[in-house]
């Protein structure tokens, strides 16, 4: 199978500082991770363009890119605790947004491969009109939007250890987005529950598998084969996108998870399951802040699903969640059945 | 106009937040409304990583409130994950159901007129409900709300 590479961005803008885990540094590890794949000169680099304004506002408001814009011409600053803006961010965001769009039309120009997206800053957490949790622009999102805007099915698979409010609250009442998350709950960013099931036009759209720390890799693939499975089998996603980040690995600093790089690679294959044909699955890169854990697991992900030998450590077995699951599936029956039980989702 | 019975008050420790949990206090009690002080917890200070080492105590924030006038009784203390905007605004609908967001007016490093980096202009835009901004407290001088 093919690999696409559409990036790497993020590399010199958008400077936090190194005390920040959402740092430059990351880029490289995961370039690191796609280096021990011994592809060289094998691996497609499109092009990766910054996104242009109808790109984005598929999914920002005008009124919100406008003040993000301006924020970062004034110097920038916090926005909250968690998330910065420099004066190129901006251009930052811009960039890792065209990247996936330039996944996209690699995938469909070459008509097989995986496509994979490593950018920073991640996408997410950001709303239609807000940034939060290290996510200016929802790069995913945007992707997705510019596939439904032709009227094709997008399934996001959001496995980052953080819950993807944005990304859930963006396609809260598209009847053309499937969304599915797994994620350690409660947790930040407090949304995720597994009543929230999505809008009116959207009734059981949005799948969510709140999982309780220490949830090991086997719990998380029986999730999704107990509670995501059957939706994603009847909606029949024209395209796979994932929402790939690796901080839910055991290592990670910034989720309290147990899974390992062999467990990533367990999902990736799971995930291949449900995409059509060759050529309709992309990978965005989100979280992970373990500099070995995101290396070695870009390598894991990626080689699953190219069927090269990478030696992935075991997949991880015994954690706790089963029983969230089983309570997950009867949940998600009850708010399905009785839609005014449904939690509010939309952020 | 039915009564406040419940009022939510943004706290993080700092100055700013600790004139308006002072001025939310003093409120509640007078009114009688219960009082849920809120901590929005975020990606960094789960981890221990925030740049500025921040503690903010619990018992202490109840202290502040009932030597401002709050009733013990009716004084709840919430550590609540989310960024401080999308916590506080949570607040706003059921099971909370708040009835009026009282926070502190300092924007981290916001720009004049712009809501990002301004916890409480995000607010006053986006709540269905009151929002009273408690400005900055100078000595000798008592908070008024804004």
């Amino acid at each position: 199978m093919r690999l696409i590479v559409a990036g790497p961005t993020g590399t010199i803008e958008h400077d936090g500082g190194t005390f920040h885990p959402e740092q430059q540094s990351r880029i490289f590890s995961v370039m690191d991770g796609i280096r021990a794949l011994n592809l060289e000169d094998e691996i497609i680099h499109p092009p990766t363009p910054k996104a242009e304004w109808r790109d984005l506002t598929r999914v920002h408001s005008v009124a919100y890119l406008t003040e993000l814009e301006a924020f970062c011409a004034k110097g920038g600053g916090d926005i909250d605790p968690d998330t910065f803006c420099r004066p190129d961010s901006w251009n930052a965001a811009r960039r890792a947004a065209g990247a996936g769009l330039a996944a996209i039309a690699s995938l469909e120009e070459h008509g097989d491969g995986v496509a994979f997206v490593p950018t920073r800053p991640p996408g997410h957490h950001a709303e239609r009109d807000r940034a939060m949790g290290f996510c200016l622009l929802n790069n995913v999102a945007i992707a997705a939007a510019s596939l439904t805007a032709r009227g094709e099915r997008v399934l996001i698979l959001d496995w980052d250890v953080h819950h993807g409010n944005g990304t859930q609250s963006i396609f809260w009442d598209d009847p053309n987005v499937l969304y599915v998350s797994t994620h350690q709950f409660p947790f930040f960013p407090g949304t995720g529950r597994v009543t929230e099931i999505g809008g009116p036009e959207a009734r059981g759209l949005t799948v969510n598998i709140p999982l309780p720390a220490g949830a090991t890799g086997d719990v998380v693939r029986t999730a999704i084969d107990h509670v995501a499975r059957p939706t994603i089998e009847e909606f029949s996603p024209d395209w796979v996108l994932v929402s790939c980040g690796f901080d839910a690995h055991q290592a990670d600093p910034l989720g309290d998870l147990a899974l390992s790089s062999g467990d990533f690679a367990e999902l990736a294959r799971m995930v291949n399951e449900f995409t059509p044909r060759p050529g309709r699955l992309a990978l965005f890169l989100e979280g992970g802040y373990n500099q070995m854990a995101l290396r070695v697991s870009v390598t894991d992900t990626l080689g699953a699903l190219l069927g090269l030998q990478t030696q992935p450590s075991a997949p991880t077995y015994g954690g706790p969640g089963m029983n969230e699951i089983r309570a997950a599936v009867a949940d998600r029956g009850r708010a399905l059945e009785h839609p005014q039980t449904a939690s509010l989702g939309e952020g | 106009m039915n009564a406040t019975q419940t009022i939510v008050v943004g706290y993080d420790g700092s100055a700013d937040s600790t004139a308006a949990l002072r001025w939310a206090a003093r409120l509640s009690g007078a009114l009688g409304a219960r009082l849920r002080v809120v901590h929005a917890v975020g990606l960094l200070e789960h981890a221990g990583l925030l740049s500025e080492h921040v503690t903010v105590d619990g018992e202490k924030a109840l202290e502040i409130a009932v030597g401002a006038g709050g009733d013990p009784e009716r004084i709840e203390w919430s550590v609540v994950d989310g960024d401080p905007c999308s916590a506080l605004l949570r607040m706003t609908v059921a099971p909370e159901s708040a009835d009026l967001l009282v926070v502190g007016s300092r924007g981290s490093e916001a720009h004049e007129g712009s809501l990002l980096g301004s916890t409480s202009l995000e607010l006053a835009e986006r709540s269905a409900i009151p929002v009273t901004i408690v400005p900055p407290v100078h000595k000798g001088e008592n908070p008024a709300p804004v």
